[in-house]
Formats: structure tokens, sequence, C-alpha cells
């Protein structure tokens, strides 16, 4: 094993991500923006690297903590840390549904119903305008309060939500550690097996997502104070296919490569916007370049580069997704 | 920090102040420089709207620099198309670049999210988006919008027409179902009904849609003599074009009613607009003195005529822009003060900031089509039937505006 990929090391650049976005960003927001989505990347990396399920429901989470923060912050005035814990429950009780009926089946068959769940789900929110405020979204979702002062300013918020960011990595690296974690690889490398010797399986993955779900709910709910708005855009389908790009490009291997992913995609993004209108384009040159050549995704650069410099032998590169 | 920005800094014209020195009431502090972003999508589904607003803001800027001898700047910011990443990078204009004016948010969403994040950055913020919430439930201090809500839409293409075609009784409608749509079809719903005219069916269709065949059987099995198409933009134009392959175009009376302008006719052709009406915000034909100048400015120095992202985008950032040298600042309450109440001729005509929702007060016009024999030049894609105004009370459309 890498020395990179032990918990302590994946942990400690996590918290170093932390530190050293202020000092190379000078938007606060960007820098939450990557913070939010690394967490959310990383649940799905849970999904995707340590199960070895391909879902394109993690939009459907996200949108779900995104309304859960509008609804209960601009109708309720509920506490903050309740909104997040909510958002957080009902993220879980979400992809515990979703994820009970798309795990009865397989490769493809489980792929399309976490895409027709992700369609059926931005349906309702777009049919039931009145709840979810339909196209226009949910406006004026107000910022949290620490010590009776809103966090209205950037870097003030990032650090609130810095915080959240290193708690919820550090369950999750917890999570790929114990027990479950480790059997979760196992029904990656081989489920018929994992089931033969005992593992019931399909609990395993049900709870993965259940994980999953929650993460990104809470993400969710994060993003929707950060913009100050509950948009519909956030329950699409491309929100569930954006963050399954940033998970493939960051590799699957590794939590702290979640962290890679969403940084690289949203400053790529941030750079190449107004710069070239079709900027996308060299987005999917990145994707095919990390799908033929770098199937451990950036964190399998980051291993090349301190294997070349401590000289270490390299392990042979497998893929990390057998789905 | 990635610079993702591009400043499009114009010149100081000090010289040029001279030109209009009783516009300014207050000076600007010594060597302040105006900025102004303009948050529209420049890559993705919408970017050829945002190309030409950038170009639109841009002319407006080196416009005010060169009457009031200050220095503009106009900061691009694309939006993709999405309220998320609008609000962000409006957020990031505010914070990082000291940017309080903002014109642009091609698209409702983003514009009604930016539109609350500016007013909470103590800026202004003037937009052509379509959402009847901008100046109505949702009107804010900060926000202003230069185009036609719904209501005017609709009374300003359906009354027309109806007057014109007296024998024409039977109405269908094709909505697209959410809040725009539904605004469009009611005030349409409101207008049969006062005109006595019978709504034979309407067909719903989601935003995604892109195949509107099963809805144009629906149409033609309802044997209406007019078919209102209340869907904008691409869809409204797939819509159009499946209707006149289906041979509709000879059935019946086709009215576009929220189109999007030369950039539209541009996608249709000559031969599927011809004898179709449309509803439009901004036509480069339209007789107005501000009109006819920045048609032959963009001629002269682009080559082309301005379209409706062009000069919405032109418009707005020119008002906001020169309230702020009027006002002496940037800041949302001096802009407000300078805008609110404000007769200008427009590009339209006549126009006027209506103080109470914040809603411009501008014509709409009702465009018919051209053969492509008729055209006089390559954009001579249709003629002015007619031009009005038409708006609700701030207090019907459901402004409140904060104290």
């Amino acid at each position: 094993m890498n020395p990179l990929d032990k918990p302590y090391a994946q942990l400690a650049l996590a918290v170093l991500a932390v530190l050293v976005l202020p000092l190379f960003l000078k938007s606060g927001i960007l820098a939450t923006e990557i913070l939010i989505f690394a967490m959310v990347v990383a649940a799905c990396n849970l999904l995707l690297g340590y199960t070895g399920l391909l879902s394109f429901g993690q939009g459907i989470f996200f949108g779900i903590g995104t309304y859960a923060a509008g609804i209960c912050l601009t109708r309720w005035q509920i506490p903050v840390p309740v909104v997040l814990a909510s958002a957080a429950v009902l993220g879980a009780a979400t992809a515990t549904l979703v994820g009970w009926l798309s795990i009865r089946r397989q490769g493809v068959y489980f792929v399309m119903l976490t895409l027709a769940f992700s369609q059926l789900f931005y349906f309702v929110a777009y049919t039931f305008s009145g709840v979810t405020g339909g196209d226009n979204g949910l406006l004026g979702v107000p910022r949290p309060s620490v010590g009776g002062t809103a966090l209205n300013a950037p870097w003030s918020y990032y650090t609130y939500v810095a915080v959240c960011f290193v708690a919820v990595f550090a369950i999750l690296v917890m999570v790929t550690q114990s027990t479950f974690g480790r059997t979760l690889l196992a029904i990656r490398e081989n489920e018929g097996r994992a089931a033969a010797i005992g593992f019931p399986t399909k609990l395993f993955k049900l709870e993965a997502f259940a994980i999953s779900g929650a993460v990104t709910a809470f993400g969710g709910a994060l993003h929707a104070m950060l913009i100050g708005v509950a948009p519909l855009s956030n329950i699409e389908y491309h929100t569930s296919e954006l963050i399954l790009i940033m998970t493939i490009i960051g590799g699957s291997s590794s939590l702290f490569g979640s962290v890679l992913g969403a940084g690289f995609y949203l400053l790529l993004a941030d750079a190449l916007s107004t710069v070239w209108p079709r900027w996308l384009l060299l987005l999917g040159l990145v994707l095919v370049t990390v799908a033929l050549f770098l199937q451990r995704g950036l964190w399998g650069l980051v291993e090349r580069g301190y294997d070349l410099v401590f000289r270490r032998e390299r392990a042979p590169e497998t893929p990390a997704e057998e789905h | 920090m990635l610079n993702r920005r591009r400043f499009l800094t114009t010149s100081t014209l000090a010289a040029a102040s001279l030109a209009a020195p009783g516009l300014v009431t207050r000076a600007l502090a010594q060597g302040e420089a105006l900025k102004i972003g303009v948050p529209v999508p420049i890559s993705g589904a919408f970017a050829a709207n945002g190309k030409f607003a950038t170009i639109g803001a841009l002319l407006a800027a080196e416009e005010v620099a060169a009457a009031h001898g200050v220095q503009v700047s106009t900061l691009d910011l694309d939006t993709e198309g999405k309220p998320a990443t609008a609000v962000r990078k409006v957020q990031d204009a505010l914070a990082q670049d000291g940017v309080k004016l903002f014109a642009g948010g091609i698209l409702s969403s983003e514009s009604l999210a930016m539109g609350k994040e500016v007013e909470r950055g103590g800026g202004a913020f003037m937009t052509t988006a379509g959402a009847d919430e901008i100046t109505g439930v949702d009107c804010n201090r900060a926000t202003f919008r230069w185009s036609v809500p719904t209501y005017g839409a609709i009374n300003e293409t359906v009354r027309p027409i109806i007057d014109a075609l007296p024998d024409a009784k039977k109405w269908y409608t094709i909505t697209p179902q959410y809040v725009f749509g539904d605004g469009l079809l009611n005030a349409a719903k409101d207008v049969f009904q006062e005109k006595g005219i019978e709504h034979v069916g309407n067909s719903y269709h989601s935003l995604t849609d892109k195949e509107f065949s099963g809805y144009l059987t629906n149409a033609i099995a309802a044997q209406p003599d007019v078919l209102l198409l209340l869907n904008f933009g691409a869809q409204s134009s797939d819509t159009l074009r499946q209707a006149v392959s289906f041979g509709l175009k000879q059935r019946m009376t086709i009215v576009v009613a929220w189109a999007s302008g030369l950039e539209q006719f541009e996608a249709l052709g000559p031969d599927i607009c011809e004898g179709v009406y449309f509803g439009a915000q901004y036509w480069h034909g339209a007789d107005s003195a501000l009109n006819r100048e920045l048609v032959a400015k963009v001629q002269e120095k682009h080559g082309f005529n301005p379209n409706y992202s062009f000069a919405g985008s032109y418009i707005c950032s020119k008002l906001l822009l020169e309230a702020a040298v009027k006002a002496g600042s940037p800041d949302g309450a001096g802009i407000a003060a300078a805008l609110n109440g404000l007769k200008y001729q427009g590009l339209t005509g006549e126009e006027e900031i209506r103080a109470a929702d914040h809603q411009v007060i501008k014509d709409y016009y009702l465009l018919k089509g051209k053969a492509k024999a008729d055209m006089a030049d390559k954009d001579d894609y249709a003629e002015i039937i007619s031009a009005g105004k038409s708006f609700l009370s701030p207090e019907d459309a459901g402004c409140a505006m904060p104290a």
C-alpha cells in the first residue's frame, strides 16, 4: 500500500487542502464550493470506488438536501444544525428507497434504474412548484449564524464548511477502513464470493447507499446556504453526471482523489468558461484521457509521482471499477 | 488565483465629458472607475445569447465613458445558464472585484437568484428575463427589468390579431408547463374571455420536450382558427418547424407570443417565418431615435444588426451606468433613486422606469414574417404590425416593494 493511501495520510491531506485553498484562491465562494463538492464526490466514491456501484442517482440526494435547507430555512426558520441533520436523514432515507429498488438489478440495469429515478425525482420537483419553487427555485436561503453573527462573508462561511468537510471526510475514512468498508471492497471485487461466505451483500450495498445519500444531501444543504437559493438544477440528472465526472477524474481508488476531482473540475470550469465557450470539449478530452490512460484518475498520478520521488516499486494498475 | 476574469477596460475620454455635463449631478470620487458585471451564459446551450450580450454591454460602457469622461470596465461572468453558477459568480464579483452594477441574466431562474444576491450586496441589477416574479411577488430594491412581462406580451400580440382577424374565433394553445408558461396562458385566457374567443384546447409540455408532433396532432383535431405558441427559444422554434412541416400554416394562423427576435428568425429562415405572427421585445427595425443610432453604430463597428440579446444588454448597461454617473456612486440606493420614475427616449421610443416595481414601461411588438422575395436585406425577416404598452399595476403584479 502506498503510504499516501493510509487513513491518517488521507485525512492529513484533506486538512492540508482546507488550509491551502485560502492561500491560492482569492474567491472564498469558489473555495467553499470545492469543499462542498469534495465531500459529495467522496460520498459518490464510496459507491463507485468502494462498492462498484455506478449510480446516476447522486443528484437526487444533492437536490433533496438543497430543498430541505431551502424549505426549512425560508419557511420555518429552523436552526441550521437541525436543518443539516434533517437533510442528512432525509438523504439517507431517500437513498435507502432508491437503493432498495435499484440494487435488485446489476450492471447496466442498475445504472438505468438510478438514471430513471433521477429523472423521476426531477419531474417531481418540477411539478410540485408550490413546494420547490419549480423552475425558479426557492429564493432567499440564509447563511448560518455563529454567536449571533450571520456568516455572510465568504471566508467565514468557508470556515464553517471546512469544519463540516473535515468531520465528514473523517467519518468516510473511518467507514472505508472499518470491517464494513473492507466488506464493501470484497463485494466490489467479487460479489458472488462475498455472498457465498455469508455476507448479506444487498444489505451492505444498501447501507453504502444510505451513507452516500446522507453525505450528499448534507452537501446539498450547505450548497443552498452558500448560493442563497435552492435551484431546480441541483436535482437534475446533470448534477448526477457532474458528480460522477468529478469522481472519475479524481480517481475512485482513494477518498482524497475525490477532493482532487472536485477541485480540478471546478477550477478548470472557472478558468476556462469565460475564455472559451466550448470549454466542455476540453473536459471531454480529459475524460477520454482518464478512461484510456489514467484509470486511477488524478490520484493515480499523485501515487506515481510519490513512487518516482521515493523510488518505490509501483504496484500494477488495476481498474478500480469492476462493475 | 486562476484568473478567469476578463476585464475589458474602455478608454477614459476626459474631454468628452463636456458633451453632456448636465447629466452629471454628483462627481464620482477622483479616479473612481465604474465597473459593470455582465452575468450571462457565455458557455453552454445559451452561449450565443451571452456572446451578443457581452458585446452590447461593452458598447454601452464605451459610450458612457466617452460621454462622461469616466473610466468604465465590463466584467464578463459566465453563468453557464445555471442559477447556482450565476449566483456564485455574482457573489465573487461583489466580494472580490467591488462590482455593484450588474446587467444580464437571460434566464428567469438565474435572474431571480442573482437579483436577491445583488440586493444583499448593496448593488443594482437590471435584466431582460421573462419571469413575472422579477417585478412581481419577488420584486426587490436592487432589481430592475427592461423586458415586458407575460401580461403585456399577450395583450400586445393576441388583442391586435383578434382585431385584425374577426372571423378567427377558435384558438388553441401549446404551453410549457411551469410558472412562465402558465403566466402567458392565464393572460391569454383572460383576453379570450373578454373578446368572446373560444379556447378550444391547450397542450402542456415539459421544458425538456423536443418533439411536439403529438401536441400538434391534438391541435389539428381541435380545428382552431389560430394556433398560439406560448413556449420560447429552441422549443418554440422546434414547435413552429414541426407545425409548418405538418402543413398547419395553410390551415390556421400561427402566433408565437414570445419570440426572441432576430436570432430566432435567423435560425428558422424566411420560408418558415413567412406569414407567422411573432411577439417580440425588440426589433432592429423599430423606429426610434436611439434604435436608429444603435443600429448604425453596430453596423459600422461589427457589421451586423443588433438582436435582442445585444440590445437588451446594451440598454440595461447604459441605464445602470448613466444612473451611477448621475448618482456619483454605483451603490444600489443611489442607482434606485436615479432610476425610479426616470423617463427617457429608449430603444423602443419613450420608456419609463416605474418606481413602484422597477418595471420599465416600454413597447412590445407584433411582427409578421415576410416572404423571402419581400425582404429588403438579409435581416428584413418581418414587418412591424403594431406596438404598444400593456402592463398590470404593481399591485396586480403582486409587487410589495421593500422599504
